[in-house]
């Protein structure tokens, strides 16, 4: 696999006010959403169940339909293209789903699951693609046994690499992870995430990392995204987000998984109420009703994103906050 | 000394396959005093669910035997109950929380109708007097609009209040042993939290016996006392909690704390594993099964079987512990 280079630090993908709904239940599952992800970086999309992170994901590569906003791959909307754009964009996304025993087919060889995009695709001769089928089991650490068995023999971290290898087998540059280690064992857990590591510095591949562990983000995210009801409310880059995270939301998260309690908590009403979109929100912070630092304005006025200065700006990626308590205090002393 | 609330000796597990006995839980015992809760931790494969299942007698009867020198729950030995016998003991004495609540709820009864057959079948009273016992469970797990909860199917919930209404249904009858299996999965942090609060305050409160199933190290720690490692059907070491965490003895347990990632200030050194994986069950190695993924192995290690070296029956299970 050749190592995608050169341009490093431009986005590799821009989304701009992505916004996206079903229509049936009238709920809004994504709103308004912008956000970049530089070449070879890593960015970690988290956020509650529900928030909107798997319909981003499945936005960006047409597999759901977007109500309206663009979708910039190397500078090119993506809900734009016509068919043939749009299948050659898709060879270079690619997308690594939860369950592995899942997404993968039961009454496919590993072989077969893994010719299938490169026959898809029409990559190369019959020989590179059995020549490639070696290599990228070689990449995710599997040996060519496994070519000839049927998923159901393997256990579920094998089975996740072959879904790496599947997804790898392309030469994808951007590649989503849509809770792609959420359903594993922590030992296996731990050896996913190392291949993804080890892919990132070996083949410059970019990725979108979806998660609800903000844990395993802090292993491999260069910058961090949060979403709430279907809004971003934070990016900024990682070290930034866990040593200092701005927004109220980004704080509870952050308590949340290191097992405190935060102020805002209010037992139940939180499930019931967290995921429960009206049709209203525009006019309020999505996150007003639950904030430990509301102000009369967040339920009137709903704040514009706004980028912080940092004194001593952190090398990856810039740090945006959608909240009213920046509004005044552009720059941020350090 | 009191009455521990749950007292397994030496339960084993077997498959009965056409090409022989395959043990899936070897030779456990351990206790769960009132008001503690103990985590059973392992990967998956391990034999955690199945020593859970054994402890309930909840193993279909044809394919699988189960051997113990005692299960006790407050003193009353409830292994080798037959089928009445178990349902009485079941939701009353001991009860379980099941990993994936949509499936173990029942689709077609709204939560009350649940949770109040639990309540009729053990304690019985009148219709009132079951409704108010069903509304106080919601209610004690956390729910304020208990009633709203009751009149919803299971569908209509979350994950996250699936859980809680589980965790009511379980409760209702103020049962002295609760098994949790993987309870706080496959949910978010938030809920997490919520969850892990109202076994808490169950612990505290009731002083109900908690056995914490999860390959979660990091919950373990937030609500466990103790905790028993577990690796291929084996104990490998048994011990508190807070040790555990300044140093494990047996290397499988000082590889699985080395595979939890850290929420830190500064970015983490890349995230360290446990080579290699749990071995199938027909083929498991000689002596110590852990043997082949361990770095600290030696010769005897694949001949004979370490036994937990404390004399109290805690301990590491390992001729070269840490």
């Amino acid at each position: 696999m050749n190592k995608h280079d050169g341009d490093t630090g431009k986005p590799l993908l821009e989304l701009r006010n992505l916004s996206l709904s079903f229509h049936r239940q009238k709920q809004v599952a994504v709103d308004r959403v912008s956000l970049k992800i530089a070449a070879g970086n890593t960015l970690g999309l988290i956020g509650a169940s529900g928030a909107g992170k798997s319909s981003i994901a499945r936005a960006i590569l047409r597999l759901i339909k977007p109500d309206s906003g663009e979708a910039l791959f190397k500078g090119k909307n993506i809900f734009r293209m016509n068919p043939q754009e749009l299948k050659s964009t898709r060879q270079r996304i690619q997308l690594v789903f939860q369950d592995p025993s899942a997404s993968l087919s039961p009454g496919r060889t590993v072989e077969q699951t893994l010719l299938e995009p490169l026959q898809h695709f029409a990559i190369g001769d019959a020989n590179y693609r059995q020549e490639k089928t070696l290599q990228i089991l070689d990449t995710v650490g599997l040996d060519q046994s496994a070519l000839r068995r049927y998923p159901h023999q393997f256990s579920s971290g094998q089975q996740q690499r072959i879904a790496i290898a599947r997804a790898l087998v392309t030469n994808p540059e951007l590649l989503i992870a849509d809770e792609a280690v959420s359903s594993l064992d922590v030992s296996i857990q731990s050896q996913i995430l190392q291949l993804i590591q080890r892919l990132q510095k070996d083949f410059g591949i970019t990725f979108l990392f979806i998660s609800h562990d903000l844990a395993v983000i802090r292993q491999i995210a260069d910058d961090v995204a949060v979403m709430y009801k279907g809004q971003l409310l934070e990016q900024s880059p990682a070290d930034q987000f866990f040593s200092e995270p701005t927004h109220p939301y980004s704080k509870t998260l952050l308590a949340f998984a290191t097992g405190k309690t935060p102020k805002s908590w209010q037992g139940d009403k939180w499930f019931l109420e967290r995921n429960r979109r009206s049709a209203e929100n525009s006019s309020t912070c999505v996150f007003a009703e639950f904030c430990p630092d509301k102000m009369p304005r967040c339920e009137q006025l709903e704040p514009a994103m706004l980028e912080i200065q940092h004194k001593n700006q952190h090398a990856s990626g810039s740090h945006c906050v959608k909240c009213h308590l920046y509004d005044e205090v552009k720059t941020n002393e350090h | 000394m009191t009455t521990p609330a749950l007292k397994v000796t030496d339960l084993s597990v077997w498959f009965e396959t056409e090409s022989g006995r395959i043990p899936v839980v070897d030779r456990i015992s351990f206790t769960i005093n009132a008001g503690d809760a103990t985590g059973l931790v392992g990967e998956s494969g391990c034999g955690k669910t199945m020593t859970a299942m054994a402890i309930l007698g909840l193993l279909p009867a044809s394919g699988v035997s189960v051997e113990s020198a005692g299960i006790e729950v407050n003193g009353k030995d409830i292994f080798n109950l037959n089928a009445r016998q178990t349902r009485a003991v079941l939701g009353r004495d001991i009860a379980m929380i099941f990993q994936q609540p949509a499936t173990a709820l029942d689709p077609v009864f709204t939560m009350g109708q649940q949770i109040s057959a639990v309540y009729r079948r053990h304690a019985g009273g009148s219709k009132q007097h079951i409704r108010e016992a069903m509304l106080d469970a919601l209610e004690s797990v956390g729910f304020s609009q208990a009633e709203d909860i009751a009149d919803a199917y299971p569908h209509q919930l979350s994950g996250g209040m699936r859980q809680l209404a589980m965790i009511a249904l379980a409760t209702v009858c103020k049962p002295a042993v609760i098994i949790a299996d993987e309870p706080t999965t496959a949910l978010d942090n938030s809920t997490r939290t919520l969850i892990l609060q109202q076994l808490e305050r169950l612990r505290t409160l009731h002083k109900t016996a908690i056995l914490f199933i999860s390959h979660d190290l990091n919950v373990v720690r937030q609500i466990c006392r103790d905790v028993i490692v577990m690796y291929c059907g084996r104990l490998v070491e048994k011990t508190d909690c807070p040790s555990l965490f300044i140093q494990a003895r047996h290397p499988y347990s000082a590889g699985l704390l080395s595979c939890i990632p850290q929420i830190s200030a500064t970015r983490p050194t890349p995230i360290s594993s446990i080579p290699g994986q749990v071995p199938v069950l027909t083929d498991l190695p000689p002596g110590c099964h852990f043997a082949p993924r361990c770095t600290r192995v030696e010769a005897r290690c694949r001949k004979s079987v370490p036994e937990l070296d404390d004399k109290n029956g805690s301990g590491a299970a390992c001729f070269r512990p840490l």
